[in-house]
């Protein structure tokens, strides 16, 4: 009965969650907290800042709620259910636009898209600065140096978030 | 320096004559889900399957983050199971979305189960803004690849500029890409050869 429900509340928070991060936060807290109680609100925000420090989606803050459902099973059930209906939307729209690239009028619209692309990645490195970022100046500098390694020299996505973690850590000490 | 991102715009299908493989997809979406970091995973992404591998040209790529914002669930996760989908269909889309989890599954379930047994949180902000920090500069790299390869007329720099003020002012993000789409659809028909 409960992995019934758990499979429920998350297949219909992956449904209508759009762009990840933050946004889906309040609307999480509302089926999960106030709605069925299966963590209390100090949990939640814990569990929301574990998901903030594991890689990969924020949204693997699910696996948090599964097991305190219902163990194992319940994490595995509620990780996957998160992530399948946007899973099956983005399969079947790909396998759509693959065909309808060719068409003129597609191919305008996805002109007009990609300029709001590149916008609203634009927003969300603003929004993710504004909470660290802003605030401090050497963070500011370890995130042009970030890019400038990334985009100039082209180094490895990996070394560069190993090292921006390694630095955060000696800046905070120092 | 020659730039590799532009080079491989010319020849989008050419340069993937053969398919790739289940195993090293899944080996480059481990990879993608172990270092990216919420939206940093884009950045990750695109550097693994279009600088380095050459799987899809910016301009597909681009395409899939189109897709992703326009669908719901996080944009990075839509991202990789539209690459998957690109390059091998429902398995390659499958193989993408379970190796792009399996690190965060097993991280946040033994965080979890540490935070059930001993009630705390692991104290990390220093390494958690340095962290966010990178994820900064991998969504900024990938702003800039896409719109150095992609934003080639003043009327797409000038859709851009305008969005991002739109966003700035709190513009729902599906509502702004749909409606620059649209304009697109109107305005930048191509007239003589369809984009590839």
């Amino acid at each position: 009965m409960n992995l019934l429900r758990l499979v429920w509340v998350f297949a219909k928070i992956g449904a209508v969650v759009f762009g990840g991060g933050f946004v889906m936060i309040p609307f999480i807290q509302r089926e999960v907290v106030q709605h069925y109680g299966w963590l209390t609100q100090q949990q939640f925000v814990d569990a929301i800042a574990l998901g903030q420090i594991t890689p990969g989606p924020i949204l693997i803050s699910a696996t948090f709620v599964g097991y305190k459902v219902q163990g194992l099973t319940g994490a595995v059930v509620a990780t996957l259910a998160v992530f399948l209906p946007s899973f099956l939307m983005t399969a079947l729209a790909a396998r759509q636009l693959a065909r309808l690239r060719r068409n003129p009028r597609v191919a305008g619209f996805l002109r007009g898209v990609l300029p709001a692309v590149v916008a609203m990645l634009l927003m969300a490195a603003i929004t993710i600065g504004r909470s660290t970022l802003w605030f401090d100046w050497r963070l500011l500098l370890l995130a042009c140096a970030a890019l400038l390694l990334l985009v100039r020299f082209k180094v490895d996505a990996v070394y560069v978030v190993i090292g921006a973690g390694a630095a955060g850590f000696l800046l905070e000490r120092g | 320096m020659p730039d590799s991102d532009t080079a491989c715009d010319i020849t989008p299908e050419a340069s993937r004559s053969q398919a790739v493989s289940l195993l090293s997809l899944a080996r480059v979406m481990l990879k993608v889900g172990a270092t990216g970091f919420g939206m940093g995973m884009v950045g990750v992404l695109q550097q693994e399957a279009v600088t380095r591998r050459a799987w899809l040209s910016q301009q597909e790529f681009g395409d899939g983050l189109a897709l992703a914002n326009l669908l719901p669930g996080p944009i990075a996760v839509d991202a990789a199971v539209y690459v998957g989908y690109r390059l091998r269909g429902w398995p390659g889309a499958t193989i993408c979305l379970l190796a792009l989890l399996a690190p965060a599954f097993a991280i946040m379930l033994g965080l979890t189960i540490g935070y059930l047994n001993y009630g705390q949180v692991p104290q990390l902000h220093g390494v958690f803004r340095g962290l966010n920090a990178a994820v900064v500069a991998l969504v900024l790299a990938v702003a800039y690849r896409i719109g150095r390869s992609s934003l080639k007329s003043t009327p797409q720099v000038v859709l851009a500029l305008l969005a991002l003020a739109a966003a700035l002012l709190h513009a729902n993000p599906v509502t702004l890409v749909l409606a620059c789409g649209v304009i697109g659809a109107l305005t930048l028909v191509p007239r003589q050869k369809v984009v590839p």
